[in-house]
């Protein structure tokens, strides 16, 4: 492939562009799922295509293609070179990148079993019995249980010099049950709904699911929460758990501290970010507890490689340090606007035929101390909120709302009984400043995020989130129509 | 066109008798984005993709690839046959459809739309950012271009053909502290009024300027068409589908021929000749038909596939997605029926209420009274007494939209084409009793 990627790098040098890079990329993503008792989905996709960058007289200009030939490559390096020639109308400097050491590496996620080697009819057969689980009784309505496997080998070539393979490995799964009665439904699931659990690795982050383990909970659960009272109105103590602090991170700290947005390159669509730059290094976006650590080095991280797709090696940074705004995801066009002389290495792009943007990287809450237990104990009046079903937040990323699939009633310290439809409201930096607890690391687990959308043409990036149950003071909860 | 044919032929031929469906598609665009007054993004890209899709008897298996040599098509098509052979029968599986009569629809492929070069994309962003910063404003927003042909295919003899284009034009302009926003899509670049679009989000930025802090509760809304044809959508998507109503997650379950909505709302899909026209055929190779969803306010039916349709014990209304669909069958191409104001009468009859400009980040909480929260955006103003008194800081909504479309008080006049899942065809309207539950800091 390397042979292929030095066609487009040899045109970019003849017409002497500023920066050029080329990255080939092989996907294969397989979904195998059972709805309902039938097949819901049993696919397997393959892509193979390029992407190609350059940076001509300060203008970027982008194009992809699928033909592995090396005069379609040349044809689509010459079409990247007129589009950015056409950039040039509107700019106002010349577009310069932070150096970065040109590398020859070759790095590939860690995993134990090929997910792809595992017979599809074995796959079918385990979702086939949980589902039955997850029918079980009349009142689950819709019943789905999924495994989600991706493998993308990258080879990257830029002008300065690297040459960059990579193989990247996730797997993923879950399980789900909604049950329905007069007009009333309620879904519950393990680890989590919403296309599920996923992280970097192979067949043994399935395994280590244990999802026969928790079918029949999650469709007693669903049906418990029909009957459950309705999460109450008002200002309360909320304790956060599963992933719902992963949609917490991601949607209030994770694209706010997205540079690009920051300086308003995404305002028409995703919008912006009030984490404005003057800002970095005094405002206090949370408690004293609260730090989160990008980590594109983190073990399991959907976002975890050797190198991002500006070829800037992977590393580990605080974005809120003892509470206070410390660093941003950035790229290497970008990290300049804040005196950095090296990105972070934040860009990445969704397959061959997208361009590489700013994305959210591993983003993780590091643990405090103590037990959930004790986190509940020190509440007098407040509800648990477990996994995410439902995410909105303003286009600065001010202004939030997210429900949850189950909540529980917690009066003098002790945890009480379900409550459904959880919701709670708020203002990010008053709400990560009032985080008084966050239990420690013997309860801090990984959460994937698969499917974060941004950018136009829009793009999908996987990423994860880590953190343990966390505890919040007074925030607006039961936010009813 | 002859390729996707000629690798079609390939693949039955591989397919070795057993039933084989192959969904080819071709897409050529490109998009010019702009932010801070300057180009910041400016892509084009090519790609073709195929989805075979192998049944036999209760078996099945999907591949797809976006390679077309015979090395790729020969493994795929041969490991495909080889997951039939190992998989247990699945004895709610449908087998292909026969190849039905399908109509040729509207013609929505413009070459010249098809064509537009890197320049003429450039060009308009350049002419917008240059008035904005002139003005000490900030232009943000795309230009982008796409043309696409999907061929669906099967070994039964369906062979149905359905080819597009499409511009756009989005433009979400900055004055200092107000903000404005302007869209416009069409399958034809000579329908693009960009100068329109460019006016109306720069006045409406400078008209957001200063805005003061609003005091969440019930308001009187007036919707522009983005906003409305949002929530339509949702309520669209989660209620008239027939997986949803089969499980008795929809609203309108046990509903139907009943007067639930206002009598305002009048809601179709017609992917043959709306407004919102499309591919005049579903992903199972059926013919799309016009369905009335809601007539004057009476629920009046829902959308199927081939498998809703046999549970619910009627026929396809062709509206299936690629199978296996997770979803369901999906209405598309929606268009609300317009009424008989202006802008201008829509806000002249409002004592006191909101107008809403643009909405953000939506989702639903509760299929069944289709409650959604979400947040406005781009342009939010207060109305009092019949007019626009001052601009407010944005809000956000915790609704039912079974109950605000009960509440349709007035309909907007002038529909404007949309996209979201799918297209929409939506006018402004007015509803009453439309509760925003918080606000946000600008």
């Amino acid at each position: 492939m390397f042979k292929l990627a030095t066609k487009a790098i040899e045109i970019a040098n003849k017409y002497k562009v500023d920066f050029g890079d080329i990255r080939i990329v092989e996907e294969r993503n397989q979904a195998v799922a059972v709805k309902n008792g039938e097949i819901g989905a049993l696919t397997d996709q393959t892509t193979l295509g390029y992407g190609i960058r350059v940076l001509y007289q300060g203008a970027w200009g982008f194009a992809s293609g699928r033909d592995m030939t090396e005069r379609a490559v040349a044809d689509t390096t010459l079409k990247a070179i007129a589009i950015a020639k056409a950039s040039r109308l509107l700019m106002h400097g010349k577009v310069r990148l932070a150096p970065e050491p040109a590398y020859t590496d070759f790095w590939q996620t860690p995993f134990l079993k090929d997910p792809f080697a595992v017979p599809v009819q074995t796959k079918l057969d385990i979702l086939f019995a949980l589902d039955k689980v997850l029918r079980a009784d009349k009142k689950i309505k819709s019943s789905e249980a999924e495994m989600t496997f991706m493998r993308e080998h990258q080879w990257h070539m830029t002008t300065e010099g690297s040459r960059i393979e990579q193989v990247l490995l996730n797997s993923g799964a879950c399980i789900t049950a909604t049950a329905v009665l007069n007009g009333e439904s309620q879904l519950r699931g393990y680890p989590c709904s919403h296309g599920g659990q996923t992280l970097a690795g192979g067949w043994e982050i399935v395994e280590a699911m244990n999802l026969a383990d928790h079918a029949e909970r999650v469709r007693e659960e669903a049906i418990a929460l029909l009957k459950a009272p309705a999460c109450p109105t008002g200002l309360k103590d909320l304790i956060i758990s599963g992933n719902q602090m992963a949609l917490q991170i991601h949607e209030s700290v994770g694209h706010a501290s997205e540079l690009d947005r920051v300086l308003g390159y995404e305002e028409s669509y995703a919008g912006s970010s009030f984490a404005t730059t003057e800002k970095l290094g005094k405002f206090r976006y949370g408690s004293e507890i609260v730090n989160l650590v990008a980590d594109a080095t983190l073990p399991g991280g959907l976002a975890t490689a050797g190198y991002d797709d500006d070829a800037v090696k992977a590393q580990r940074w605080h974005i809120v340090k003892d509470g206070i705004l410390s660093g941003y995801m950035t790229n290497r066009e970008f990290c300049g606007r804040i005196g950095k002389e090296r990105s972070w290495g934040s860009c990445r792009a969704d397959g061959y035929s997208n361009i590489p943007i700013t994305r959210i990287c591993n983003l993780s809450l590091m643990p405090h101390k103590g037990t959930t237990e004790e986190l509940v104990a020190g509440i007098k009046d407040g509800v648990m909120m477990e996994n995410n079903t439902s995410w909105s937040i303003d286009q600065r990323r001010l202004n939030f709302q997210f429900g949850c699939e189950i909540g529980w009633e917690i009066k003098n310290g002790k945890k009480g009984r379900i409550l459904k439809n959880p919701r709670y409201q708020g203002i990010t930096p008053e709400f990560w400043g009032s985080c008084d607890g966050i239990a420690g690391p013997q309860e801090w687990r990984l959460w994937g995020v698969a499917n974060c959308g941004k950018g136009q043409p829009g793009q999908r990036a996987m990423m994860c989130h880590g953190s343990s149950p966390a505890r919040f003071r007074k925030v607006k909860v039961g936010v009813h129509g | 066109m002859k390729n996707i044919e000629t690798a079609c032929k390939k693949i039955f031929r591989l397919a070795k008798g057993v039933q084989c469906e192959v969904m080819a598609e071709k897409r050529d665009s490109a998009l010019t984005r702009f932010a801070d007054n300057v180009i910041s993004q400016n892509v084009a890209s090519s790609a073709l993709s195929f989805s075979v899709r192998l049944l036999d008897g209760g078996r099945s298996a999907k591949m797809s690839f976006n390679q077309a040599d015979d090395a790729t098509l020969k493994h795929a098509i041969s490991s495909g046959l080889e997951i039939l052979k190992h998989q247990k029968k699945d004895p709610a599986l449908l087998p292909l459809a026969k190849p039905r009569a399908l109509a040729a629809g509207k013609n929505l492929f413009d070459r010249e739309t098809a064509e537009l070069a890197p320049s003429f994309r450039a060009g308009k962003a350049a002419e917008l950012a240059r008035a904005c910063r002139k003005a000490g404003q900030v232009a943000c927003g795309t230009v982008d271009n796409a043309s696409s042909e999907l061929v669906l295919a099967n070994n039964l003899g369906l062979f149905a053909r359905y080819r597009d284009t499409s511009v756009t034009h989005s433009v979400t302009v900055k004055d200092h502290d107000g903000s404005g926003w302007a869209e416009q899509t069409s399958h034809a670049v000579n329908r693009i009024d960009f100068a329109r679009l460019n006016e109306t989000a720069r006045a409406k930025a400078a008209a957001s300027r200063r805005p003061r802090d609003p005091k969440p509760g019930k308001y009187t809304v007036v919707l522009e068409p983005q906003a409305g044809a949002d929530l339509i959508t949702f309520m669209s998507a989660y209620s008239f589908g027939g997986q949803f109503y089969n499980e008795g997650r929809s609203f309108a379950c046990g509903k139907l021929g009943k007067q639930v909505l206002s009598p305002l709302l009048t809601l179709e899909d017609n992917a043959l000749d709306g407004a919102a026209a499309g591919m005049p055929f579903d992903y199972e190779g059926q013919p799309r038909t016009r369905v009335t969803l809601v007539e004057k306010g009476v629920l009046k039916a829902i959308v199927h596939d081939r498998k809703t349709a046999k549970k619910a014990k009627t026929v396809s209304t062709g509206h299936a997605l690629p199978q296996p669909s997770y979803f369901g069958p999906l209405a598309i191409n929606l268009a609300v029926k317009p009424g008989t104001a202006t802008l201008q009468d829509l806000i002249k009859g409002t004592e006191r209420g909101i107008l809403v400009t643009q909405l953000h980040y939506t989702n639903l909480l509760k299929a069944q009274t289709v409650e959604m929260t979400g947040m406005t955006r781009n342009g939010t103003f207060m109305i009092e007494n019949g007019k626009i008194s001052y601009p407010i800081k944005n809000m956000r909504f915790t609704q039912s939209m079974v109950e605000a479309f009960a509440n349709i008080e007035a309909m907007g006049s002038e529909a404007e084409l949309l996209q979201g899942w799918g297209s929409i065809s939506c006018p402004a309207m007015r509803l009453s009793g439309f509760n925003f539950s918080s606000a946000t800091k600008f």
